[in-house]
């Protein structure tokens, strides 16, 4: 009974970090560019479908990932450069529903694109084996998303602690006015992460497809569930948000498995609710 | 005003002539895309109301009609009732819900986006609740309806099932347009453009912010959860995919900002371009939603206005209708 208890702790808290990656997906963007972009998904799909093609060229999981998520970010900047700075030109609330109405526009068209050339759905095997701790049993997936979790919010906190790019879009996110009389360019800063939290939420994909068959149709679920995360984390909160995704994964997987899992989605959306009618001020 | 009332007229006119003319009562196939197109017109029209003239910007709409369209269904079948009794319990469940979203988003002061965020939350929970309360809701199989039916009226006029089925949407998208020009020569509308353009200052000089955009909002979610169940009963069938975001919300989008914010029969243009194109592409599948998507993004960059609205101006910048005038008089044009 214990152990189980255990077991479903753990599954949650590797859900829960698939989640917070997600979830820095929207707010990384949201916070320095107030973009809510809706595109988060696709990349999230994008990545697992480029990384499961080249493992039939490449023997590791890990190389095949990392390519995955190289050509994503490829794929952001791109984006970035061409429809994103049309978007970015507009100014305050303009810019908000712009923002919200273009990232939805795109996520369709290249939902479709997905649907039309890689409808199947998408697995990645990874070959860590489970162990078992005192009498608990860790798939070797959660084991997988847990370890490589941590080190990427450990590089991800180095970034915005340590690097001068980092502390550079940490100042954009708290004073825009403030970061230009610095010498720092909010724009170049808006591309530099936009293409970092494709790169994060190419990342999160990933981990997820190693527990869960990824269709075209997973990218809109992905971006949902990154926004109420995002939400319920404070929006331009970098702590905020992996707490809340680790929070909000082991409700989620504990909730589903006590109540099933249409109660546990639920749970995750009203959370998001009762967060903004309690402090709509955040997203403003 | 002249004009006005012969263009209103001409309208009318020619949505009385679409079941003569097209309704073919051996393939139901077109009469169901045209009652399509006034179902999302009127959707359209009141996202007009909530969204164009009080800046309150929902998407439930899916949700709303999903509410509309279960609690006539269902109430009508548990009384063992016809659910034409039921029609305006199912619009008050969902005027309701939708009067309560904007009532808290009022008070709280909720911006644009935090409105679209939660009610998008709310459409989500609606889509998982249908699909999950299974015993009620009969899950994601759904079930069969046909209640809105008037035989006694078909008999009489000789007119097939669809083809009233369209009239009686004429009536619904006459009175939600009557209500709409109403609105807006009254003082709610005067109070309503207060509201938009400077909420602050409004709320200054004493206009009730909070009672003003609930009634928009219960105006307009009423609207749509009358006409779910009309909806659902041109596909036969209530089920949960019939109501959801993608399926709903995001054509109304398209088709209001298509036909223009707050234009008049902007919505009716709009809802005829997009099911035609609709009906265009639905032998390609997927591509349907890459159009769509590219549709929505091409809109909202460039023609933010509205299509309708935007050549409307570009005509006027141009002079047209003054050169037309002018040839027809046989006048040379500068």
């Amino acid at each position: 009974m214990l152990s189980g208890g255990l077991e479903l702790l753990i599954d949650g808290l590797a859900r829960g970090m698939i989640l917070s990656l997600l979830g820095l997906g929207i707010t990384l963007v949201f916070g320095l560019g107030e973009i809510l972009n809706l595109l988060l998904g696709v990349f999230a799909v994008v990545a697992v479908i480029t990384s499961s093609i080249l493992l039939r060229t490449v023997p590791e999981l890990a190389i095949a990932g990392l390519g995955g998520i190289a050509l994503v970010a490829l794929f952001a900047l791109l984006l970035d450069k061409t429809v994103i700075s049309l978007v970015y030109r507009e100014k305050g609330e303009d810019r908000v529903l712009l923002g919200i109405f273009v990232t939805l526009g795109l996520s369709l068209l290249f939902e479709g694109l997905l649907f039309v050339f890689y409808a199947e759905s998408y697995f990645l095997d990874t070959d860590v084996p489970s162990v078992t701790l005192w009498a608990v049993n860790i798939t070797g997936s959660s084991l997988a998303v847990i370890l490589t979790s941590v080190v990427l919010f450990g590089l991800i906190y180095y970034f915005f602690n340590n690097t001068f790019l980092g502390v550079a879009s940490r100042t954009v996110i708290q004073d825009e006015t403030g970061a230009v009389l610095c010498g720092i360019s909010p724009r170049r800063m808006q591309s530099i992460v936009f293409v970092l939290s494709a790169a994060i939420a190419g990342a999160g994909g990933v981990l997820y497809a190693l527990d869960a068959e990824v269709t075209p149709a997973s990218s809109f679920e992905l971006t949902t569930f990154a926004i109420m995360v995002s939400i319920v984390g404070g929006v331009d909160s970098i702590r905020g948000t992996v707490a809340a995704g680790i929070v909000l994964g082991i409700i989620i997987t504990v909730a589903g498995a006590l109540f099933g899992s249409y109660l546990a989605t639920v749970t995750l959306f009203a959370a998001a609710i009762g967060v903004l009618i309690y402090k709509p001020e955040q997203i403003s | 005003m002249n004009r006005d009332r012969i263009t209103i007229g001409v309208v009318f006119a020619a949505l009385f002539l679409v079941p003569v003319l097209f309704f073919d009562p051996a393939t139901t196939y077109l009469s169901r895309r045209f009652i399509r197109v006034l179902t999302f017109a009127i959707f359209a029209m009141a996202l007009n109301i909530i969204f164009g003239e009080t800046d309150q910007l929902i998407l439930f709409m899916g949700g709303l009609a999903a509410l509309g369209a279960y609690s006539t269904a269902l109430t009508a079948d548990y009384l063992g009732i016809s659910p034409w009794f039921t029609l305006l319990f199912g619009a008050l469940v969902a005027g309701v819900v939708g009067a309560g979203t904007c009532y808290v988003a009022a008070r709280r002061q909720f911006t644009v986006i935090v409105l679209a965020i939660v009610t998008f939350a709310f459409q989500m929970i609606i889509s998982e609740v249908l699909v999950g309360l299974r015993d009620i809701t009969r899950g994601s199989t759904g079930f069969p309806f046909s209640g809105l039916e008037l035989p006694a009226l078909e008999n009489l006029t000789g007119f097939g099932s669809y083809a009233i089925q369209f009239y009686v949407l004429v009536l619904v998208f006459g009175a939600v347009l009557g209500l709409y020009e109403w609105l807006k020569a009254s003082r709610y509308g005067l109070a309503f453009s207060f509201i938009r353009q400077d909420e602050f200052s409004a709320r200054a000089t004493g206009v009730d912010v909070v009672k003003l955009k609930v009634f928009a909002g219960f105006i307009s979610t009423f609207i749509i959860g009358f006409v779910g169940p009309f909806y659902a009963q041109n596909t036969g069938i209530i089920i949960p995919s019939l109501f959801s975001f993608n399926t709903v919300d995001v054509l109304v989008l398209i088709v209001l900002v298509l036909g223009g914010l707050r234009s008049r029969f902007g919505p009716l243009i709009g809802a005829a371009v997009i099911i035609y194109l609709d009906n265009l592409l639905g032998e390609f599948g997927q591509w349907r939603t890459v159009a769509f998507g590219l549709l929505l993004t091409v809109l909202f960059i460039y023609f933010r206005d509205g299509i309708v609205p935007s050549a409307k101006a570009l005509a006027e910048d141009r002079r047209i209708p003054g050169r037309i005038g002018a040839l027809l008089r046989g006048e040379k044009s500068e």
